[in-house]
């Protein structure tokens, strides 16, 4: 079996223009997703993270554009460079993405099938044939009745459903990297159960590297192998699931995870973050960007942002975290 | 207080050739909120808990059954009789960022509401003013901040406080809360479950909390009183903290059973129930509603109907024949 690609995100910028000048929602983000591995990204709204799952598809739209970095795709190189024609073929082919409310990325006015014999037609499929049993073999993969969905209009499917034929859509043309954003919003707990576990299980019957981007820990928690904590445009910890969930060392994190409502647990534990997320306008252009609702706040917050650091597996971006502080070059957004 | 007993409501779809389709969203339901009290409905989409909700804010018709609102059976009054009862409810929308009209600041969407109440009460004008900063102190936002910005400029968790200020100047006795957090940043959920727990401490309001997450249920107060919704029918109904730990009808184990599991801080219970098929409003019933999706079902299940109450002697009401503990919810590693 083929196996699974790995991806590399290095010093990744991403700058909106807004009448405030060039802001950047994501900023020298290093990421590396090990091959065959689920990595959750979880943020809260404004975060980043939609848009650096676009960035793996190179597919910001403007106001905004990647102003710095590179994505590296084993057997695909730097997205940032691909252009035209070849970007084309390698989103589809060889990163499939599933949309955040799948149930609105589909077209209204024509049948599944339709929809998937032209996403075989734009990416020269040919043999349309055997396209259309792939499909049916994944939706019956993920207990669907193949031939029904494919003659269904999305109105006629539950969210769950939609949300499967958005996985059989990334998925039908082989890619072996899988963006899925937001995956389970908006669907109740038994179907997100259902549809998180058909995740993991596609994931490693296909061998493939998986970016999971949430605002809900929770539903990460359950398939990811690795985590990625971003705020304000920055991945602030990064590590083994269970090590960042069971021992957070970033200040963010830790309070993330308290202010969990959860179904074990002491509750009067349970507080939520003081202050608000940060907007593309209101982040701070020094220091840390978590400072203003940071417990931990020191002197040199105020003016050095804290760089990333690898211990041991895992990657915490703080002053406070119990690390010598390491020299820290000032990015500059040009 | 107020009392339902055996509401019912149907839906009817306008027919086409093949006759009319009826979808009953209430089979009979029988529920009591008392005074402060805090009572919380949970289910999946489409169980009918957001009928309910609607139909008990004075906002939805019902079919038969009766409601009494501090004694007085609201079916023998006009609609206009029946007003005044229902100002006492109010309710709060799902999403904070649709309930606000944008083109209007914070002072002027609560300066409408407060000038009708002043003219009732025979007030000057200026107590508007004055109850507005009121309010707003009350549900934790700093007025001078508030007042004169528009909804945009505010996080989801501020909006979601506008929108409760807002339904406290109506001073009502119940807040009916429909997925009150669902759309807010997960670090900041708890501050607005904190303050509908606070504002039943304080000021004696009882909630009505909607919600398909069990877990928020936890985190509205003490002697929380629990209602899981199916298909239209209550199967179980309890205080919180039993029906979460020591819930007997397996719809309710199968609920919290899809609850993510949190590793690294929580291991999976040891008895998790998956429902063997999907939701399909479509089949036709008999006997327990649940029974073709329960692992457990036996014939007598398919045959009659389960009514709730405390067979078993077990604490919680349930609609089960065959009531057993199970232990679903996530346990807490030390």
């Amino acid at each position: 079996m083929e196996t699974a690609p790995g991806v590399r995100i290095r010093d990744l910028t991403v700058v909106y223009n807004t009448p405030m000048g060039e802001l950047p929602a994501v900023s020298g983000v290093d990421l590396t997703l090990t091959p065959g591995t689920i990595t959750g990204v979880v943020g809260e709204s404004g975060s980043g993270k939609s848009t650096l799952a676009l960035s793996l598809l190179n597919a910001v739209q403007p106001p905004g554009r990647i102003s710095g970095g590179s994505v590296e795709i084993d057997g695909l190189g730097d997205v940032v460079r691909l252009r035209g024609e070849e970007l084309r073929q390698a989103r589809g082919r060889k990163v499939g993405y599933v949309f955040q409310a799948a149930q609105n990325s589909l077209n209204p006015l024509k049948t599944i099938g339709k929809q998937l014999l032209d996403l075989g037609r734009s990416h020269d499929v040919a043999d349309p044939r055997a396209l259309v049993r792939d499909a049916k073999d994944l939706l019956a993969r993920m207990g669907l009745d193949g031939a029904r969905v494919l003659d269904s209009h999305q109105h006629e499917l539950s969210g769950g459903m939609r949300q499967r034929v958005g996985i059989m859509l990334a998925l039908v043309l082989n890619a072996k990297v899988v963006v899925l954003d937001e995956p389970t919003t908006a669907l109740d707990m038994i179907t997100q159960a259902t549809i998180l576990r058909i995740i993991r299980e596609v994931h490693e019957e296909r061998a493939l590297t998986t970016l999971v981007i949430t605002h809900d820990v929770g539903a990460v928690a359950e398939v990811a192998d690795a985590l990625a904590v971003m705020y304000g445009g920055r991945i602030v910890e990064h590590g083994p699931i269970a090590d960042v969930l069971g021992a957070p060392a970033h200040p963010y994190t830790q309070g993330l995870i308290r202010a969990i409502p959860r179904l074990s647990g002491d509750i009067s534990q349970a507080r939520a973050l003081p202050g608000r997320p940060p907007t593309l306008g209101t982040l701070p252009a020094a220091g840390c960007v978590f400072r203003e609702r940071c417990a931990l706040r020191m002197e040199i917050c105020e003016t050095v942002e804290p760089a990333p650091v690898t211990c041991g597996g895992r990657t915490v971006a703080c002053h406070a975290a119990g690390h010598s502080l390491a020299p820290v070059k000032r990015k500059e957004y040009v | 207080m107020i009392t339902g007993t055996a509401v019912t409501k149907t839906f009817r779809q306008r027919g086409n050739v093949l006759g009319r389709r009826e979808v009953p969203a209430l089979r009979g339901v029988d529920f009591t909120i008392g005074k402060g009290g805090a009572v919380s409905f949970i289910g999946e989409s489409g169980c009918g808990k957001t009928t309910l909700g609607r139909i008990i804010a004075g906002l939805e018709t019902y079919d038969s059954g009766e409601i009494v609102i501090d004694g007085t059976p609201m079916s023998g009054l006009s609609h206009r009789r029946r007003q005044p009862y229902f100002r006492r409810i109010q309710l709060i929308h799902q999403d904070p960022y649709s309930a606000l009209n944008p083109t209007r600041t914070i002072h002027q969407t609560l300066e409408a509401p407060l000038r009708l109440r002043a003219r009732q009460a025979g007030r000057p004008r200026s107590w508007g003013d004055v109850r507005a900063e009121e309010l707003l102190a009350l549900v934790g936002l700093d007025p001078g901040y508030v007042l004169p910005r528009y909804p945009h400029q505010l996080s989801g968790g501020m909006r979601q406080r506008v929108v409760i200020a807002r339904a406290l100047t109506m001073d009502p006795e119940m807040l009916v809360a429909d997925e009150a957090v669902s759309m807010i940043d997960v670090s900041l959920r708890l501050g607005v479950l904190a303050l509908l727990k606070d504002l039943r401490e304080r000021l004696g309001v009882s909630v009505l909390f909607i919600t398909h997450d069990i877990a928020t249920a936890r985190y509205i107060g003490d002697g929380g009183e629990l209602y899981v919704i199916y298909r239209g029918q209550v199967v179980e109904r309890g205080a919180t903290e039993t029906i979460i730990n020591e819930p007997v009808h397996p719809y309710t184990q199968s609920l919290l059973s899809a609850t993510p599991v949190l590793h690294g801080l929580e291991r999976p219970g040891p008895e998790r129930v998956v429902p063997t098929e999907a939701l399909d409003e479509g089949k036709a019933d008999a006997g327990c509603l649940f029974a073709r999706r329960c692992p457990f079902s036996t014939s007598r299940c398919e045959a009659e109907t389960p009514v709730l109450g405390h067979d078993g002697g077990t604490g919680q009401l349930h609609a089960c024949f065959h009531p057993r503990r199970r232990s679903v919810v996530p346990l807490e590693t030390a």
